[in-house]
């Protein structure tokens, strides 16, 4: 009761608080909307990726960016044809190996 | 004029261009401008405010000088006119120029690269060049924006007016300019009561730099309706914040933000809080 009491003076309950909590979740949720050219050069990139390991039709693969109240999630979906036997192409490049090492280094750890 | 004179009184140095912006409409751009202008002329710069919401002018009432217009800025970015012909001296600030917006045309009648040239002859001319945006971030945004050397973004402590404040920072975070933040009509009972976002939850929020705090104040509409500066009503809480917002901009960084504060006594807000009294 007298906890009550002394919020009631000092406490930050008003409207204002709310506000900012409301604004703080708004702010983060406008930067997750990704533009369909982002997103598709996404794709791309994805498929190349997923190609080196598996057989997969390139058409149906679904890239979805999947929203639900607090998060975000990135779903990508695609049926898997087959597992490619052999071994990637490109990790027994060892000189694309050591040009992506590099790369690796100087950009990758920034983002 | 924005003659002789001033040519060889400013000699080879480069004026400045600040651009007034927003996102929202309604939350004090125009008076902003019109007030900072005054006061940076006041300091002894030569100073001109454009307005950059083609279609809707509104400085030049504010600014009360809206029965001298005879040529506008569209006028003399398209070469119908001389600059100095569409600047209009006001009479009561010595060094204060407006450009007011052609009331005819629309956004789209201006290219960002010719606002990039017109703005590059108005900086021979004068200290400071103050762009008065208009809300949104379509053409007359991008055509404010693109000569701009720095940025002044205003707004008020409401959600709408601070999302819409977030969207235009990142916007001129990707053109390499660097905004400061000016919040304006604050209401200091309503923080004290906790029912207004206070100064630092928006720059939490915002996280750029505050340049100044203006409180609402009745003398903003006074001075409206009558066309006189607000940096000269000498009982204007608002009118002094914006003198000193712009010594600060004009390089004074010493001058401390001045913290709108509460009229009412500790005593009446507590009993308001448990609700005694009015
Ligand atoms: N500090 C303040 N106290 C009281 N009233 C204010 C204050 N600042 C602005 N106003 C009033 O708010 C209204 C909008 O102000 P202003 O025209 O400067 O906004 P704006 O951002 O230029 O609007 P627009 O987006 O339409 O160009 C005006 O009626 C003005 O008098
Ligand atoms: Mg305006």
């Amino acid at each position: 009761m007298f906890n009550g009491f002394l919020k009631k003076i000092f406490g930050r309950e008003g409207s204002g608080n709310q506000a900012k909590q409301r604004l703080q979740f708004a702010l983060i949720y406008d930067k997750l909307e990704i533009s369909d050219d982002i997103l598709n050069l996404l794709q791309q990139d994805i498929v190349d990726v997923i190609s080196r390991y598996f057989e997969i039709d390139k058409k149906s693969l679904q890239l979805d960016i999947r929203k639900t109240e607090g998060r975000s999630a990135l779903v990508v979906n695609t049926p898997i044809l087959s597992a490619k036997r052999q071994k990637p192409i490109v990790r027994e490049d060892p000189k694309l190996n050591r040009a992506n090492e590099k790369k690796g280094k100087h950009s990758g750890s920034h983002r | 004029m924005a003659g002789n004179t001033l040519t060889q009184s400013r000699c080879s140095l480069e004026g400045k261009v600040i651009v007034i912006t927003s996102g929202k409409g309604g939350v004090g751009k125009t008076t902003t401008t019109a007030s900072i202008g005054a006061a940076l002329a006041l300091e002894g710069k030569q100073v001109a405010v454009v307005d950059m919401d083609i279609g809707l002018r509104n400085l030049d009432v504010v600014m009360g000088l809206e029965n001298r217009i005879v040529f506008n800025v569209i006028d003399a970015i398209k070469g119908k006119c001389k600059i100095r012909q569409a600047a209009i001296k006001d009479r009561r600030i010595e060094n204060l120029y407006l450009f007011p917006a052609s009331q005819s045309d629309n956004k789209d009648v201006v290219k960002p690269d010719e606002m990039v040239r017109f703005c590059k002859m108005l900086r021979k001319e004068f200290d400071y060049i103050l762009l008065d945006c208009p809300a949104g971030i379509e053409r007359g945004f991008e055509n404010s924006i693109a000569p701009a050397d720095e940025a002044v973004v205003v707004c008020t402590p409401d959600i709408s007016s601070i999302r819409d404040a977030d969207r235009v920072i990142g916007l001129l975070y990707a053109k390499s300019i660097t905004p400061k933040l000016i919040l304006n009509r604050i209401v200091p009972d309503m923080v004290a009561r906790g029912d207004m976002l206070s100064h630092q939850d928006v720059v939490d929020i915002l996280s750029i730099e505050l340049i100044g705090l203006v409180r609402m104040d009745d003398q903003v509409v006074v001075a409206t309706n009558t066309g006189l500066p607000l940096v000269l009503q000498k009982d204007s809480t608002a009118g002094e914040a914006f003198r000193r917002i712009a010594q600060r901009l004009n390089g004074q960084k010493d001058i401390p933000i001045q913290i709108p504060q509460s009229t009412k006594s500790i005593w009446k807000t507590i009993g308001q809080k448990l609700g005694l009294g009015k």
